[in-house]
């Protein structure tokens, strides 16, 4: 009877009993993880792995399409940032471009026994009347008239016109120009005269000579412009026409005349120094 | 019996999601504890029985998961749920200014309980630790439960036809003695 009328009372006082003696007893001993506690943290754990893929899934949407604000002015500063770096690169990449140019002008200077300037070419005759190029030094750098000019890998042409501080190089395409050769593999003398756009011409060689298409023609050093055995090109064509007492033979210089920016001028041998 | 049955699983979705929530929102700075409006909400809502028991198992599983001391948060909500029913006999807890201030007083007083307990047991002053953290909370809950009681009432009109009403807890000051 008593039970019954005080059903509710009873039941409220044994709860909070129960969860008084949990406490206390947990304060008391440390328990740690008891088998309910465990049973609930295996319930709660797909539980909590579920949402927090879920919510992980929403929030990555949020963030990736809907929540993107400052994106905009983000792929701005990244475009600039982009832009700067381009630049930034292609400086680094013509320095290195130019590093390898100057460590191929360096090599020649130490194949040669001469005292050498360097110079950077700042002009070219855009007119098809002579094939010259401009470089800046001049007297002022102990440049003088018909001192020879060589790039990598061989001769270039001399110098036509100095003035302090700049100076014209003939180049030997030049129509106007005439250098003593030889053929390196014969020995055979013979003159080169600048043909402009298709390069160069062999004159002088007597049909009775051996010459193979390919051969690798020097600077005799012969006239004492030029100093010997300066590479200035390789033969591209022999041609045994009927008449006459010579060969045609067409030359292909070994430097690329479009695209020189770096030149050498020998000054003098270093002996005489 | 149903009831009964789902009650655990429900209490430990319920705390699961609040701190994913909580997570999320406040990077575990702030606690959502969206448990102790519910606990409110069976107090002006559920018979004495099974709002006891949903304060039991809510706060048992809220121990297991929060890492607090077993026991802690099972008494809490328990008090909670008491003070919450014996108001409900009471006073008309249907306007939502008295459930703000109600909500924000059973926020306060469940965090005093936790001060109180931490300091006599271990001896630790968590108010000095984290001054603003506590009212922040308590302003947080109550804000939660005007809300969380609105929509119910929504739920409850969409799915009784009207909201529903424990009229079967006579206003008399009597206990029920119904199960």
């Amino acid at each position: 009877m008593f039970l019954r009328n005080y059903k509710t009372v009873i039941f409220i006082v044994a709860l909070l009993a129960i969860a008084l003696i949990l406490l206390s007893y947990n304060l008391k001993h440390e328990t740690g993880t008891g088998l309910v506690k465990k049973i609930v943290l295996e319930v709660a754990a797909p539980v909590h792995k579920i949402l927090s893929l879920s919510v992980k899934s929403v929030s990555d949407t949020w963030l990736r399409y809907i929540f993107l604000v400052g994106l905009e002015q983000d792929n701005r500063d990244l475009k600039k940032k982009i832009n700067e770096l381009k630049a930034e690169f292609i400086l680094y990449q013509e320095g290195y471009l130019e590093a390898q140019r100057l460590k191929k002008l360096l090599s020649l200077r130490d194949n040669y026994d001469y005292n050498f300037i360097s110079a950077r070419v700042i002009g070219r005759e855009p007119a098809a009347l002579s094939r010259t190029i401009m470089i800046n030094k001049g007297t002022a750098h102990g440049l003088k008239m018909g001192m020879p000019v060589i790039a990598p890998p061989g001769l270039v042409g001399r110098l036509t016109d100095v003035s302090w501080h700049s100076s014209k190089v003939l180049l030997f395409i030049d129509e106007s120009s005439n250098i003593d050769v030889i053929l390196q593999r014969t020995r055979t003398q013979g003159i080169i005269r600048g043909a402009g756009s298709r390069g160069c011409i062999l004159k002088y060689i007597s049909k009775t000579q051996d010459v193979r298409e390919g051969e690798v023609i020097v600077s005799s050093g012969i006239g004492g412009v030029f100093p010997k055995g300066l590479l200035v090109g390789v033969i591209s064509r022999v041609d045994r026409q009927d008449a006459g007492l010579f060969l045609k033979i067409n030359i292909t210089p070994f430097v690329d005349f479009s695209k020189l920016e770096e030149v050498l001028v020998l000054t003098a041998q270093e002996e005489e120094n | 019996m149903i009831y009964y049955l789902l009650l655990p699983f429900l209490s430990i979705l319920l705390v699961v999601l609040q701190a994913s929530i909580a997570d999320i929102l406040f990077s575990g700075r702030l606690i959502l504890e969206i448990s102790l409006i519910v606990v409110i909400y069976a107090g002006f809502r559920l018979d004495l029985i099974k709002g006891l028991t949903l304060a039991f198992i809510l706060g048992f599983v809220y121990d297991c998961l929060a890492g607090s001391v077993l026991g802690l948060f099972t008494f809490i909500y328990m008090v909670i749920f008491l003070c919450s029913f014996f108001v409900s006999i009471r006073l008309s807890t249907e306007k939502l200014y008295f459930i703000a201030l109600f909500s924000l007083i059973c926020s306060f007083l469940e965090e005093i309980l936790v001060i109180l307990f931490y300091n006599l047991a271990y001896g630790l002053d968590i108010v000095k630790k984290t001054p603003l953290i506590f009212p922040l909370q308590a302003v947080l809950i109550s804000l939660l439960a005007v809300l969380f009681f609105y929509l119910m009432r929504r739920t409850e009109g969409f799915l009784y036809g009207k909201a529903f009403q424990s009229t079967e807890r006579a206003r008399t000051g009597r206990l029920s003695a119904e199960a």
